[in-house]
């Protein structure tokens, strides 16, 4: 962040490049490693209105993350339908953020052009951004069409009850937002794909069994007899989760090639350690002893502790189902 | 590389795009063999539709599948179980409750008692029973699943409470009332640490005598959220306020020992910061290991420690307070 402060004056003047109508100047400044200086740039451009239209929709393709946050708040101030194009397009950025915020700023708009793409975010993978794009539905007077639309709306808003509520045709909605990287939304939608009890929750159920989250796991094996899923094949569908072992030969040749490293892979934090007293101990007996006594000295220590490495990470328990 | 039939590029590339195996034609052609050894098969799907294949091969599938459970994959393992579950065999009570009660994995243990409860033969609720008790939620589920399927009924409060625990009915077990906080208290010692709080709830709900030394047991867990559990349950469980801090202060500490961190850090500087779970702990100490291996060369073996070792001691005495303070905010 001091790399980027270099990029812009030391304390801009935010009223004199507001004063000056100096849009570009404003813009650089959100780039700012100070929030509130950012803060203060963005409602400066806000305030400049639809006269900094054209450099600020222009500057959202910018591939500072702040710098777009920042042009979005003021876009939000501004309201000029103008913008929505540019915005419905960052609709699609990579960063969950900028998506988040362009929601929030379609629904300040209130534009019903804006409608779809808001439908859209709906289906999107962070819980942000559905948060925010059913916000700003509900801000543009939006009506959900049909049950599976309602369902995304009211998961967007985190009203569980009202898509548990909606019953059989909210599954579709609920297996998407299965795919949220947050695993306590995960085991929300677990819980209430068992509380509607379907079978046609099966699919998304079985797929959770393999989940990364423990937690996930336990919540789908629950939910799995109350849609009618035969108990019998819930542990083969446990068997798919990401296991956390280690490979007894890794750990053994690293030990071996590289005493201390075999450890190191084992997450033993001493690896490191081991593999540094080597190093010194090699470079000492080598310089005193000669080449050939320093390989007989040592190889037989590499060989035990090889198999040490081997042994442990025989021993190593899997975590916890 | 050549368009000849032989090279090995071409058989490599056919093992790995190689046909799915035909599980209707070796279920016609009733080849247990043939589908136990896909069990294990790389494909999930493969797997799943072997063992459903299997369990509809009826009885005579029954040895193979039998044997089968001592295979050492675990996918073979659980395959041949949930075919045995289905074949629902009467022959295969006896290896599956063995099973049940042996050391193997819980995920083994679990789809034994499921299986159990599918063959649906009552030698196999002793052996349920006992699972009720197992230290895995799976396991405990799994037996308390089954023996619903074999139409158990608990024969006093206690057993019921296991039963319910196990079913994660906890409005049931408080129903119970004093007769379910033997089974709670045996739940304390879950791996999980949600149960273990949830355990707490119950037993302030519950009170008693019993619920009073298991909530200051509690009060040492060593999770922050269960502690905090026991501390809002320890009214109820009947523990005076002004006893909480001195029980809270008996657990035991976890995270790493300021005492540890100094002295890893006098003999090898950085590592004590690694040992405390800062990362770049690695960089101090190779960069540390560096100077003194260049110092070696010049001053011989040892005259380097002696220089170090006056401005080691000065870190660890840092490492020392820094380590007791984060242990302090630690809680």
């Amino acid at each position: 962040m001091k790399l980027f402060d270099r990029s812009v004056p030391k304390k801009p003047d935010i009223g004199a490049l507001k004063a000056r109508n100096d849009s570009a100047g404003l813009i650089a400044v959100l780039r700012s490693g100070d929030f509130d200086l950012r803060t203060e740039a963005a409602d400066a451009l806000g305030a400049l209105g639809p006269a900094a239209m054209d450099a600020l929709v222009k500057a959202l393709k910018k591939r500072d993350r702040d710098t777009r946050l920042g042009i979005i708040e003021a876009l939000i101030r501004i309201r000029d339908p103008r913008a929505i194009p540019a915005l419905i397009e960052t609709l699609k950025d990579d960063s969950s953020e900028v998506r988040w915020e362009t929601a929030i700023a379609l629904g300040e708009i209130g534009d019903p052009q804006a409608i779809g793409p808001l439908v859209q975010g709906l289906r999107d993978h962070d819980k942000y951004v559905r948060y925010g794009a059913a916000f700003a539905l509900a801000r543009i007077g939006w009506k959900p069409e049909n049950d599976g639309e309602k369902a995304f709306f009211f998961a967007g808003m985190q009203e569980w009850k009202a898509v548990q509520m909606i019953g059989k045709p909210a599954i579709p909605a609920l297996s998407h937002i299965l795919s949220d990287r947050d695993s306590n939304v995960r085991q929300k939608v677990i819980e209430i794909l068992g509380e509607i009890g379907d079978p046609d929750a099966t699919p998304a159920l079985i797929r959770s069994l393999g989940d990364e989250s423990s937690d996930v796991r336990w919540k789908a094996v629950l939910s799995s007899p109350k849609c009618g899923i035969n108990l019998m094949h819930l542990p083969r569908g446990l068997s798919r989760r990401p296991r956390m072992t280690k490979n007894p030969l890794v750990a053994g040749f690293l030990n071996f090639m590289l005493p201390g490293l075999g450890y190191g892979y084992l997450g033993k934090w001493w690896g490191i350690m081991i593999f540094q007293i080597d190093i010194t101990a090699t470079v000492w007996i080598f310089k005193y002893w000669g080449e050939t006594n320093t390989y007989s000295t040592l190889f037989p220590i590499y060989v035990l502790l090889a198999l040490h490495a081997y042994y442990i990470a025989t021993k190593m328990q899997e975590p916890p189902i | 590389m050549s368009e000849g039939g032989k090279e090995p590029g071409m058989s490599l590339g056919r093992f790995l795009a190689r046909e799915k195996p035909d599980i209707h034609a070796l279920t016609q052609a009733r080849d247990t063999r043939g589908l136990i050894a896909l069990l294990d098969d790389r494909n999930f799907d493969v797997q799943w539709r072997a063992a459903r294949a299997l369990g509809t091969m009826g009885a005579e599938a029954t040895p193979s599948l039998i044997h089968a459970l001592n295979h050492l994959s675990i996918n073979t393992r659980l395959g041949a179980i949930e075919a045995l579950g289905a074949i629902k065999d009467p022959r295969s009570t006896g290896p599956l409750a063995a099973l049940l009660a042996s050391g193997e994995s819980a995920e083994l243990r679990w789809a034994a008692a499921l299986a159990l409860g599918e063959i649906g033969e009552k030698a196999g609720i002793r052996h349920l029973a006992k699972s009720l008790h197992d230290e895995d939620r799976y396991v405990r589920y799994g037996a308390a699943k089954a023996l619903e399927q074999l139409g158990w009924q608990p024969e006093n409060d206690g057993e019921k409470a296991y039963y319910l625990l196990a079913l994660q009915d906890w409005d049931g077990t408080k129903r119970i009332g004093k007769a379910a906080t033997g089974a709670i208290i045996s739940l304390l010692k879950e791996k999980h640490s949600a149960t273990r709080a949830r355990m707490v709830e119950l037993l302030g709900s519950i009170g008693g005598p019993d619920a009073t030394k298991a909530c200051e047991f509690v009060l040492r867990d060593p999770d922050g959220s269960v502690r905090w559990h026991a501390v809002l349950a320890s009214k109820k469980c009947g523990i005076a306020t002004a006893r909480l801090p001195v029980g809270l202060s008996k657990r035991k500490k976890s995270g790493p020992s300021p005492f540890g961190s100094a002295l890893l850090n006098f003999f090898f500087l950085g590592l004590g910061y690694n040992y405390m779970g800062k990362w770049w702990g690695f960089l101090i100490f190779m960069s540390y290991m560096t100077l003194i291996v260049l110092a070696q060369m010049e001053l011989g073996p040892f005259m380097p420690f002696v220089i170090a070792y006056p401005i080691t001691a000065l870190f660890a005495t840092q490492t020392y307070v820094m380590a007791k303070r984060e242990a302090e905010m630690a809680g």
